[in-house]
Protein backbone atom coordinates (compact mmCIF):
# COMPACT_ATOMS: atom_id res chain seq x y z
CA UNK A 1 0.00 0.00 0.00
CA UNK A 2 1.07 3.55 -0.68
CA UNK A 3 0.19 6.83 0.88
CA UNK A 4 -1.02 9.34 -1.67
CA UNK A 5 -0.91 13.08 -1.05
CA UNK A 6 -2.30 15.59 -3.52
CA UNK A 7 -0.06 18.60 -4.00
CA UNK A 8 -1.13 21.67 -2.08
CA UNK A 9 -2.21 24.56 -4.29
CA UNK A 10 -0.88 28.01 -3.53
CA UNK A 11 -2.89 30.81 -5.11
CA UNK A 12 -0.98 33.61 -6.81
CA UNK A 13 -1.79 37.17 -7.80
CA UNK A 14 -0.91 36.90 -11.47
CA UNK A 15 -0.91 34.16 -14.11
CA UNK A 16 2.17 31.96 -13.90
CA UNK A 17 4.01 32.24 -17.20
CA UNK A 18 6.07 29.10 -16.63
CA UNK A 19 2.98 27.02 -15.90
CA UNK A 20 0.93 27.98 -18.92
CA UNK A 21 -0.86 30.89 -17.31
CA UNK A 22 -2.48 29.04 -14.42
CA UNK A 23 -3.31 30.85 -11.17
CA UNK A 24 -1.96 28.41 -8.63
CA UNK A 25 1.28 26.68 -7.83
CA UNK A 26 1.29 23.00 -6.82
CA UNK A 27 3.60 22.05 -3.94
CA UNK A 28 4.56 18.66 -2.42
CA UNK A 29 3.57 19.63 1.11
CA UNK A 30 2.19 17.02 3.48
CA UNK A 31 0.97 16.91 7.04
CA UNK A 32 3.44 15.35 9.47
CA UNK A 33 3.15 14.74 13.21
CA UNK A 34 6.30 14.95 15.29
CA UNK A 35 5.93 13.04 18.52
CA UNK A 36 8.20 13.72 21.48
CA UNK A 37 8.39 12.40 25.01
CA UNK A 38 5.63 14.63 26.28
CA UNK A 39 3.62 15.98 23.40
CA UNK A 40 2.92 16.08 19.67
CA UNK A 41 2.95 18.81 17.06
CA UNK A 42 1.27 18.60 13.70
CA UNK A 43 2.46 20.71 10.82
CA UNK A 44 2.70 20.98 7.09
CA UNK A 45 6.15 19.89 5.89
CA UNK A 46 7.90 20.15 2.55
CA UNK A 47 9.02 16.94 0.86
CA UNK A 48 12.48 18.16 -0.10
CA UNK A 49 14.69 15.91 -2.18
CA UNK A 50 17.42 18.55 -1.89
CA UNK A 51 17.62 18.45 1.90
CA UNK A 52 20.11 16.06 3.49
CA UNK A 53 18.30 15.89 6.83
CA UNK A 54 14.81 16.26 8.20
CA UNK A 55 14.77 19.54 10.08
CA UNK A 56 12.25 21.27 12.34
CA UNK A 57 12.28 24.72 13.94
CA UNK A 58 14.05 24.65 17.29
CA UNK A 59 11.21 26.28 19.23
CA UNK A 60 9.18 23.08 18.86
CA UNK A 61 11.66 21.01 20.86
CA UNK A 62 10.96 22.04 24.46
CA UNK A 63 7.16 21.66 24.27
CA UNK A 64 7.73 18.20 22.81
CA UNK A 65 9.76 17.27 25.87
CA UNK A 66 13.11 17.38 24.07
CA UNK A 67 16.15 18.80 25.82
CA UNK A 68 18.63 19.98 23.21
CA UNK A 69 21.24 21.28 25.65
CA UNK A 70 23.50 18.23 25.23
CA UNK A 71 22.23 17.14 21.85
CA UNK A 72 24.58 16.18 19.03
CA UNK A 73 25.21 19.19 16.85
CA UNK A 74 25.81 19.70 13.15
CA UNK A 75 25.57 22.52 10.67
CA UNK A 76 23.27 23.19 7.77
CA UNK A 77 23.62 25.65 4.92
CA UNK A 78 20.51 27.34 3.66
CA UNK A 79 20.05 29.15 0.40
CA UNK A 80 19.33 32.51 2.01
CA UNK A 81 20.55 32.39 5.61
CA UNK A 82 24.00 30.88 5.34
CA UNK A 83 25.39 28.40 7.86
CA UNK A 84 23.30 27.53 10.88
CA UNK A 85 23.52 24.99 13.70
CA UNK A 86 21.31 21.92 13.84
CA UNK A 87 20.83 19.93 17.04
CA UNK A 88 19.67 16.35 16.71
CA UNK A 89 17.20 14.39 18.81
CA UNK A 90 15.17 11.22 18.59
CA UNK A 91 11.45 11.53 17.96
CA UNK A 92 8.72 9.65 16.16
CA UNK A 93 7.22 10.89 12.91
CA UNK A 94 3.74 10.00 11.78
CA UNK A 95 2.00 10.58 8.47
CA UNK A 96 -1.39 9.61 7.15
CA UNK A 97 -3.29 10.19 3.95
CA UNK A 98 -6.56 9.38 5.67
CA UNK A 99 -6.40 5.76 4.54
CA UNK A 100 -3.03 4.48 5.65
CA UNK A 101 -0.84 5.60 8.53
CA UNK A 102 2.91 5.26 9.04
CA UNK A 103 4.80 5.93 12.27
CA UNK A 104 8.54 5.50 12.79
CA UNK A 105 11.37 6.38 15.20
CA UNK A 106 13.96 8.71 13.81
CA UNK A 107 16.69 11.26 14.44
CA UNK A 108 15.69 14.73 13.28
CA UNK A 109 17.38 18.10 13.44
CA UNK A 110 16.20 21.26 15.16
CA UNK A 111 17.49 24.61 13.99
CA UNK A 112 17.12 28.20 15.18
CA UNK A 113 16.71 29.23 11.54
CA UNK A 114 13.12 30.51 11.26
CA UNK A 115 11.75 27.85 8.94
CA UNK A 116 8.20 28.44 7.76
CA UNK A 117 7.71 24.69 7.61
CA UNK A 118 9.85 21.64 8.37
CA UNK A 119 12.02 20.21 5.63
CA UNK A 120 11.35 16.51 5.14
CA UNK A 121 14.69 15.54 3.66
CA UNK A 122 16.58 12.34 2.98
CA UNK A 123 17.79 11.27 6.45
CA UNK A 124 14.86 10.46 8.64
CA UNK A 125 12.19 10.71 5.99
CA UNK A 126 12.75 10.11 2.27
CA UNK A 127 15.31 7.36 2.95
CA UNK A 128 12.45 5.17 4.19
CA UNK A 129 10.17 5.59 1.18
CA UNK A 130 10.04 5.19 -2.52
CA UNK A 131 8.67 8.60 -3.44
CA UNK A 132 6.98 9.08 -6.78
CA UNK A 133 6.22 12.66 -7.73
CA UNK A 134 3.42 12.60 -10.26
CA UNK A 135 3.81 15.92 -12.02
CA UNK A 136 0.88 15.22 -14.29
CA UNK A 137 -1.56 14.33 -11.53
CA UNK A 138 0.02 16.72 -9.02
CA UNK A 139 0.27 14.18 -6.28
CA UNK A 140 3.05 12.35 -4.51
CA UNK A 141 2.98 8.68 -3.66
CA UNK A 142 5.03 7.32 -0.76
CA UNK A 143 5.65 3.59 -0.45
CA UNK A 144 7.67 2.24 2.45
CA UNK A 145 10.91 0.53 1.45
CA UNK A 146 13.16 -2.06 3.07
CA UNK A 147 14.80 0.52 5.35
CA UNK A 148 11.54 1.62 6.92
CA UNK A 149 11.90 1.08 10.69
CA UNK A 150 8.35 1.72 11.85
CA UNK A 151 4.82 0.42 11.86
CA UNK B 1 3.65 17.55 29.52
CA UNK B 2 0.89 20.09 29.07
CA UNK B 3 -0.04 22.38 31.95
CA UNK B 4 -2.38 19.80 33.43
CA UNK B 5 0.40 17.24 33.33
CA UNK B 6 -1.67 14.93 31.19
CA UNK B 7 -0.28 13.62 27.97
CA UNK B 8 -2.53 14.36 25.03
CA UNK B 9 -2.35 11.83 22.25
CA UNK B 10 -1.82 12.89 18.64
CA UNK B 11 -5.03 14.19 17.11
CA UNK B 12 -7.22 12.24 14.73
CA UNK B 13 -6.22 13.55 11.30
CA UNK B 14 -8.21 11.03 9.28
CA UNK B 15 -10.44 13.73 7.76
CA UNK B 16 -7.91 16.54 7.63
CA UNK B 17 -6.77 16.21 4.04
CA UNK B 18 -10.30 15.77 2.68
CA UNK B 19 -11.67 18.81 4.49
CA UNK B 20 -8.59 20.98 4.13
CA UNK B 21 -8.61 20.49 0.35
CA UNK B 22 -12.09 22.04 0.31
CA UNK B 23 -11.02 25.12 2.27
CA UNK B 24 -11.61 28.08 -0.09
CA UNK B 25 -8.41 29.50 -1.57
CA UNK B 26 -9.82 33.03 -1.49
CA UNK B 27 -10.52 32.67 2.22
CA UNK B 28 -7.02 31.31 2.79
CA UNK B 29 -5.58 34.22 0.81
CA UNK B 30 -6.65 36.54 3.65
CA UNK B 31 -3.92 34.91 5.74
CA UNK B 32 -1.10 35.40 3.23
CA UNK B 33 2.25 35.64 4.98
CA UNK B 34 0.80 34.31 8.23
CA UNK B 35 1.24 31.16 10.25
CA UNK B 36 -2.16 29.61 10.88
CA UNK B 37 -3.52 26.83 13.07
CA UNK B 38 -6.24 24.61 11.64
CA UNK B 39 -8.52 22.31 13.57
CA UNK B 40 -7.47 18.64 13.29
CA UNK B 41 -10.45 17.99 11.00
CA UNK B 42 -9.23 20.70 8.60
CA UNK B 43 -12.46 22.68 8.55
CA UNK B 44 -11.55 25.80 10.50
CA UNK B 45 -8.71 28.20 11.28
CA UNK B 46 -8.26 28.56 15.03
CA UNK B 47 -5.70 31.36 15.09
CA UNK B 48 -3.13 33.16 12.97
CA UNK B 49 0.06 35.13 13.64
CA UNK B 50 3.11 36.58 11.95
CA UNK B 51 5.43 33.91 13.36
CA UNK B 52 5.06 30.30 14.43
CA UNK B 53 6.14 31.22 17.97
CA UNK B 54 3.50 33.95 18.20
CA UNK B 55 0.90 31.50 16.96
CA UNK B 56 1.78 29.11 19.77
CA UNK B 57 1.39 31.93 22.31
CA UNK B 58 -2.08 32.72 20.96
CA UNK B 59 -3.14 29.07 21.09
CA UNK B 60 -1.81 28.75 24.63
CA UNK B 61 -3.68 31.87 25.69
CA UNK B 62 -6.87 30.47 24.20
CA UNK B 63 -6.42 27.23 26.12
CA UNK B 64 -5.97 25.17 22.96
CA UNK B 65 -3.40 22.39 23.40
CA UNK B 66 -0.61 22.88 20.85
CA UNK B 67 -0.85 19.21 19.96
CA UNK B 68 -4.44 19.64 18.84
CA UNK B 69 -3.78 22.23 16.14
CA UNK B 70 -2.35 21.77 12.67
CA UNK B 71 0.24 24.37 11.73
CA UNK B 72 0.54 25.75 8.21
CA UNK B 73 2.33 28.74 6.73
CA UNK B 74 0.30 30.60 4.11
CA UNK B 75 2.68 31.94 1.54
CA UNK B 76 2.29 35.39 0.07
CA UNK B 77 0.92 35.12 -3.49
CA UNK B 78 3.89 36.85 -5.11
CA UNK B 79 6.67 34.59 -3.81
CA UNK B 80 8.22 31.59 -5.48
CA UNK B 81 10.59 29.07 -3.97
CA UNK B 82 14.02 28.47 -5.39
CA UNK B 83 16.26 26.37 -3.15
Amino acid sequence: MSLVFPYRLKSVNQPILTLGGRWSRPRPLIIVSIIGASSTRVTLGLLDTGADDTVFPQHLAAPLGIDLSNAPIGYMRTANLGRAPVRYAQVRLRITDGVEQRDWPVWVGFTPVPLNQPLLGFAGFLQFFTATFHGDYEKVELTVNSLYPGT
Amino acid sequence: MNPKNVRIEPPDLSHYEENRSKFPLDELAKYAGKHVAFTPDGTRILASADTWEELDVLLDAAGIPLSQAVHEYVEPPDEIWIF
